[in-house]
C-alpha cells in the first residue's frame, strides 16, 4: 500500500513537473523553426503561477459546473498518468480495464471541458465545444483502434501488462499493423493536443480556433488548472505512442539505476516526438474545419487497417 | 538493458515488411491528400521507400543485379520522374486542388477496402505448410503491392485530370515493382531495365500529352475530350 502510494507520489511529480517543460520545448523549437527568438523552455511554468496567483472573473449566467470543470479536466488527466508507465513498465496505479480506463478518463475530461464552454452561454464558447465535440466522435473510435492492436500482440488491455511484452519482445512490435497503428495514433495525437493541421495552439484570436473557443470565459487559477491540463493531457498521449511502439529503455523494477536510464530514455524519447510535431507545425498551414474529418478518417482507416491485418497475419 | 534491435534470422524480413506497410500508410496518405505537388512528393518518398527494399533484398539474398535496381528506382523514380512531374505541374501552372469524383472520406474508406482485398487475395498466395523463406517473405508484402497496385487503379478512375491520373499510373507501378521485388527477388536485369525504361518514357510521352490537352482544351478535364472541336 506504503509502495503504491510513493510510486504514485514519484510520478506524480514528474507528470506535473515534465508536462509545462514539454509544451514549452515545442514552442520554443517552434519559435526558433520560425526563426523568431521566442519565449525560453520555462515560460508555460511562470505563465501557470502567475495565472495561480491571480484573481478570477465568473460570468454571472455561470452555474456549478463552469467551476467544476477545470478540477475534473485537471484530475482525469492525472489519473490517466499514472496508469501510463513512464519510466518503468510498471504504472503505478492500475484500474480497470486499463487501456479502455485510459480512453474513458480522456473522454469524461473532454466532456466536461465542453461542458464548461456551454456553462457560460457566451457563443464562442458553444461554438468550441461542438467542434470539439465533432472532432473527437472521429478521433476517439481511430485512438481505441489502434491502441487495441497493440493490447492484441500483447494479449492484455492493461498498460504495464502490454509495455512488460514490448520490453521483452521488440522486434514483434515491428509488424506492419503495429506500424499502421502508430501512424494512426500519431494523427490522433495532432488532433486531440490541438496542433496545427486540426486547431492552432498559439492563437485565441481566430474564428476557427476550438480549445480557445472552450476556454475564453475562463480566468486566473482555473485557467491555470486547464491549461496545465491540458499540458499534462498532451504529455500522456505522448508517453502513450513513444512508449508503446518504442518501448526501449523501459526499466523493469524500481532500482535507482533502472529508475535512472529509464529516466534519461523517456526524455530522450520525448524530446524527438516533440521535435516531430514542431516541425509538421512549422511546414503544414492548418487545415479547413470541414476538411479535418477527412483526416481522422485517414486515422481511422488505418486504425481499422492495423487492427484487420493482425488477425490475418500471426 | 536489451538492445533495441537484437539480430534474428528474419531481420530483413522484418524490415522490408516495415517499409512496405510504410508505402502503404503513404498510399493511403495520397488518397485523402488534395494537392499535386503533396501527391508528387508523396510518390517520390515511396519510390525511395521500394530503392530501400530493394536494397535490402539485395543485400539479404546477395543478388548484386538487384542493387543496380534499387540505384535505377532511386534516381528514375525517385528523382527524375518526379522532377519531371513538378516542373510539368508548375509549367501548367496547377494550384487549385484535386478534385476526386467520389468525396475523400468514403474514398479512404473505399483504399481500405481495397488493402483488405489485397491481403485477402496474397492471403489465398500463402501456404504455411510448404513454407520456405521466400513464402513467408512474399505474402506479407505481396499484399501491400496488390494493394498499391489496386489503389492506384482506384486512383485513376477517381479523378478527372490528366496530371493526376498519371499519377495513378505511376503508384499502379509502384505496386508492380513491389510484387516482382517480393516475389521473385528481382526478375533479369534486362526486363528491369525494360520497365524503367518504359516508365520514363510513359511519364514523357503523357506529360506531353497532358500539356496539347490543356492546349486544346483549356482544360485538363478528361470529361471534356467527349466533345468534338474542329
Amino acid at each position: 500500500m506504503i509502495e503504491t502510494l510513493v510510486k504514485s507520489g514519484m510520478q506524480l511529480v514528474l507528470i506535473l513537473l515534465i508536462a509545462p517543460f514539454l509544451s514549452g520545448m515545442i514552442k520554443t523549437l517552434k519559435a526558433r523553426l520560425q526563426t523568431r527568438r521566442g519565449s525560453d523552455v520555462f515560460q508555460v511554468y511562470r505563465d501557470i503561477f502567475k495565472l495561480l496567483r491571480k484573481g478570477m472573473v465568473i460570468p454571472e449566467t455561470a452555474s456549478w459546473i463552469f467551476s467544476a470543470a477545470p478540477y475534473i479536466v485537471f484530475v482525469t488527466a492525472i489519473l490517466v498518468g499514472l496508469m501510463i508507465p513512464m519510466t518503468t513498465t510498471h504504472a503505478p496505479l492500475s484500474l480497470f480495464g486499463g487501456v479502455l480506463a485510459v480512453v474513458y478518463l480522456l473522454a469524461l475530461g473532454r466532456f466536461f471541458l465542453a461542458l464548461g464552454g456551454l456553462d457560460t452561454g457566451s457563443p464562442f464558447g458553444g461554438m468550441g465545444s461542438s467542434r470539439e465535440m465533432t472532432i473527437s466522435a472521429i478521433a476517439e473510435p481511430a485512438m481505441m483502434l489502434a491502441i487495441f492492436t497493440v493490447a492484441l500482440a500483447a494479449n492484455s488491455t492493461n498498460l504495464s501488462e502490454m509495455a512488460k511484452v514490448a520490453v521483452s519482445q521488440s522486434w514483434k512490435f515491428l509488424a506492419p499493423s503495429q506500424m499502421l497503428a502508430f501512424a494512426a495514433l500519431f494523427i490522433v495525437l495532432i488532433a486531440e493536443t490541438g496542433r496545427i493541421p486540426v486547431d492552432n495552439p498559439d492563437t485565441h484570436l481566430e474564428l476557427t480556433m476550438i480549445h480557445e473557443a472552450m476556454i475564453l470565459e475562463y480566468s486566473g487559477p482555473y485557467l491555470a488548472l486547464i491549461e496545465w491540463g491540458a499540458s499534462i493531457k498532451q504529455l500522456v498521449l505522448m508517453t502513450l505512442l513513444v512508449n508503446t511502439f518504442f518501448p526501449f529503455g523501459l526499466s523493469s523494477d524500481w532500482t535507482a539505476r533502472g529508475l535512472a536510464l529509464g529516466f534519461l530514455f523517456y526524455i530522450a524519447k520525448l524530446l524527438v516526438a516533440g521535435c516531430l510535431i514542431a516541425l509538421i507545425e512549422t511546414s503544414n498551414a492548418k487545415l479547413r474545419f470541414f476538411r479535418v474529418p477527412e483526416l481522422l478518417m485517414i486515422a481511422f482507416i488505418l486504425g481499422s487497417l492495423a487492427l484487420i491485418s493482425t488477425f490475418l497475419f500471426i | 538493458m536489451r538492445l533495441p534491435f537484437f539480430p534474428t534470422p528474419d531481420l530483413g524480413n522484418t524490415i522490408i515488411t516495415l517499409m512496405a506497410a510504410m508505402v502503404l500508410v503513404l498510399q493511403i496518405a495520397t488518397v485523402g491528400q488534395r494537392w499535386l505537388i503533396s501527391n508528387i512528393r508523396i510518390f517520390a518518398v515511396q519510390s525511395m521507400l521500394l530503392a530501400a527494399i530493394a536494397g535490402i533484398v539485395a543485400y539479404f539474398n546477395h543478388a548484386t543485379h538487384i542493387y543496380y535496381v534499387a540505384f535505377l528506382t532511386l534516381v528514375l523514380k525517385g528523382g527524375l520522374v518526379p522532377w519531371l512531374l513538378e516542373r510539368l505541374a508548375k509549367r501548367i501552372g496547377i494550384r487549385r486542388e484535386i478534385e476526386p469524383l467520389i468525396n475523400v472520406p468514403l474514398s479512404i474508406l473505399i483504399a481500405g477496402g481495397l488493402t483488405l482485398l489485397g491481403y485477402y487475395v496474397a492471403e489465398s498466395f500463402y501456404h504455411p505448410e510448404e513454407t520456405s523463406v521466400r513464402a513467408a517473405l512474399g505474402h506479407n508484402t505481396l499484399a501491400v503491392a496488390i494493394a498499391l497496385f489496386l489503389i492506384g487503379f482506384f486512383t485513376m478512375l477517381n479523378r478527372r485530370k490528366a496530371l493526376t491520373q498519371v499519377m495513378g499510373l505511376l503508384s499502379l507501378e509502384n505496386g508492380l515493382f513491389l510484387a516482382a521485388i517480393s516475389l521473385t527477388y528481382g526478375m533479369p536485369l534486362i526486363v528491369e531495365l525494360g520497365i524503367f525504361f518504359d516508365v520514363l518514357v510513359a511519364v514523357l510521352i503523357l506529360g506531353i500529352l497532358v500539356f496539347r490537352i490543356r492546349e486544346a482544351f483549356d482544360s485538363m478535364d478528361v470529361s471534356k475530350l467527349r466533345k468534338l472541336r474542329g
